[in-house]
């Protein structure tokens, strides 16, 4: 049996760093308990992004979180790729580096989405395999996400909880639970979203993440540019239950809005551990989108200062 | 779950899925390309037998969800690295110039930071053919983008590149205290992050007045004209700095590694001030070029 959060301490409700807030945090230094980083976005900077994330992290405990690692794919591993993230995990002293249970292309080329695995023994084996060799390269254990998906394969033999579950414990790696990612995928494939999370195994939950989604109707995309909406709220207090409370954070990247909301918006996360705690006033439901909105990008741009 | 002869190999899935999700014609083209029937051979309507419908979406309309993504996301990503570019050519001949750009130079790196490296060399190997009877040499509009789209991917470079923020840099006090003669005979050693650039349009001044202009507002495309200008970043910050001939020959020497002396020689070579105005003009330009931090160290 796995210590709870696998060792790691809960560091409470953190926020994802993006650019836009760079001023606000270095000039205000807002209580915050944690940040997440994309780590594409620090591991080769030399400029800026590095040297703000050098005083955040200065003040801060720091995640790192990737997208490019495409730990599904049947391409070898980048190795080049392992080594920057940990020499940059040893410089800003990471607590953890996660990525997620996907891959982002094959033949050399990258789609940098979030692409779904068939979950079959195959993919399992496979996967397995490589977390392993993740985490000797990275000499700590690894945190993997479950990401949002928008199709399911014929050749699929188990669930995606399943699938999580036997690779978490196979591979003894670290989850990151994205409630929102369970809701969406739910939706998307008719499963029951309560049932996946009350499926997992909770002691290896070392982070939430919660982010707003877009409503086509017909299907849900993770667009993380709104709020949390109060279902995947109902999410998380169950999952907060089940593990006992995790390190949450709040991830909003797209229409990102003024740092003070985007933090106000992971701190309603109070409400939901302390069941003697009101709950929030419902937020009005976000209007269903009929036409083309945001795209979700899991890799931000970070837009160079001229003069 | 599955049927038939147990699952297909991870590795048929995955490539199947990337020829589908990212051919340009969209998922009907993608399945029935000849790269995917070589990998899934399915007839039409038969797309069931690779992904599952949900109770909402058939198969194809679910793995359209993640084509409209890849040709949005990286197209978005595109224009964010080129603004003023895509702003000069206008959000729709912009998006089909990347979206070509995206399937002759597809991503291969993990970072959306090199997505753009190839773009001004896409721009010249696309340019459309010079009229009949044009000048071979001539200089027209697709230089002027190539050499936009050059500025901007320079820039983004310099931007998050090497630098210097921290670092003890030549003054102009040290360059001062040298006696004449022997000033000649040193090196300058630029600092890392200095980029000299040659256009044959004046981009640089272009970029200028794009990012003045308001929004919506029409900024005219200039006429042809040689611009020099050299780039570098301090304090985290891009600056721009527009040079003549022989500010260029001079600087361009220096980093090439020559003496003072040649270096001078060779602005002289580009220039057509005479003798005492481009002395006086060397003491001044050196005085505000170690200002502005172009020189690490001197030997």
């Amino acid at each position: 049996m796995a210590a709870p959060r696998l060792g790691h301490a809960n560091l409470g409700l953190g926020v994802g760093l993006r650019s836009v807030h760079f001023e606000h945090i270095l000039q205000h230094q807002p209580k915050v308990d944690w940040f997440e980083i994309i780590s594409e976005n620090y591991v080769d900077s030399q400029g800026r992004p590095r040297y703000v994330l050098q005083q955040i992290a200065e003040r801060y405990p720091v995640v790192m979180h990737g997208v490019s690692l495409s730990i599904g794919s049947t391409d070898p591993l980048d190795l080049e790729y392992l080594k920057k993230l940990k020499r940059l995990a040893a410089e800003v002293g990471a607590r953890w580096i996660s990525d997620h249970l996907c891959w982002t292309g094959v033949l050399g080329r990258n789609t940098h989405d979030l692409l779904p695995v068939p979950f079959t023994e195959e993919t399992l084996r496979h996967v397995v395999e490589r977390v392993r060799v993740v985490q000797d390269v990275l000499e700590r254990p690894f945190v993997l996400e479950n990401p949002s998906s928008y199709v399911t394969f014929q050749d699929s033999t188990m669930d995606e909880w399943e699938f999580i579950t036997r690779l978490a414990e196979e591979a003894d790696c670290g989850l990151l639970l994205d409630v929102n990612n369970v809701y969406v995928s739910s939706f998307n494939h008719d499963m029951d979203p309560d049932a996946f999370i009350r499926s997992l195994p909770h002691e290896r939950i070392v982070q939430f993440h919660l982010a707003g989604h877009t409503d086509y109707t017909t299907h849900l995309i993770d667009t993380h540019d709104h709020h949390v909406i109060d279902p995947v709220w109902e999410l998380y207090r169950t999952a907060h239950q089940l593990t006992g409370g995790v390190s949450t954070l709040l991830e909003w990247d797209a229409n990102i809005p003024p740092f003070p909301v985007v933090h106000d918006e992971v701190l309603k996360a109070k409400r939901f551990m302390d069941e003697h705690l009101p709950a929030p006033e419902p937020a009005a439901a976000e209007e269903p989108v009929l036409a083309a909105a945001t795209v979700f990008h899991p890799l931000h741009h970070i837009r160079p200062e001229v003069e | 779950m599955s049927q038939g002869s147990g699952p297909r190999s991870l590795d048929v899935v995955q490539r199947w899925f990337q020829a589908v999700v990212t051919h340009p014609s969209g998922v009907e083209g993608g399945v029935r390309s000849e790269e995917a029937q070589t990998l899934i051979r399915l007839d039409r309507g038969e797309l069931a037998a690779a992904v599952r419908r949900s109770r909402n979406l058939t198969a194809g309309e679910r793995l359209s969800i993640y084509a409209n993504a890849y040709y949005a996301r990286l197209l978005e990503c595109l224009g964010a690295c080129f603004p003023v570019l895509k702003r000069a050519l206008g959000d729709d001949v912009f998006d089909s110039f990347a979206f070509e750009y995206l399937q002759r130079y597809p991503s291969r790196s993990y970072t959306l930071d090199r997505l753009g490296e190839n773009f001004a060399r896409f721009l010249d190997e696309t340019r459309p053919e010079r009229e009949e009877g044009g000048e071979p040499s001539g200089v027209d509009w697709p230089d002027f983008l190539i050499d936009l789209a050059t500025l901007e991917w320079t820039i983004a470079k310099v931007f998050d590149g090497p630098g210097v923020e921290g670092q003890s840099l030549l003054a102009p006090e040290a360059l001062q205290a040298f006696p004449p003669e022997r000033f000649a005979e040193v090196r300058l050693t630029t600092v890392v992050c200095l980029r000299l650039l040659s256009f044959r349009y004046p981009v640089n001044a272009y970029f200028t007045a794009a990012r003045q202009a308001a929004e919506g507002e029409e900024v005219p495309i200039p006429e042809p004209a040689a611009e020099r200008v050299a780039i570098l970043r301090r304090d985290f910050v891009v600056r721009r700095y527009p040079l003549t001939p022989p500010q260029h020959a001079l600087l361009q020497a220096i980093q090439g590694g020559s003496t003072v002396r040649e270096a001078i020689a060779a602005a002289a070579a580009a220039s057509d001030l005479d003798d005492d105005a481009l002395a006086a003009g060397l003491r001044s330009w050196f005085r505000f070029w170690s200002a502005e931090g172009f020189f690490q160290s001197v030997s």
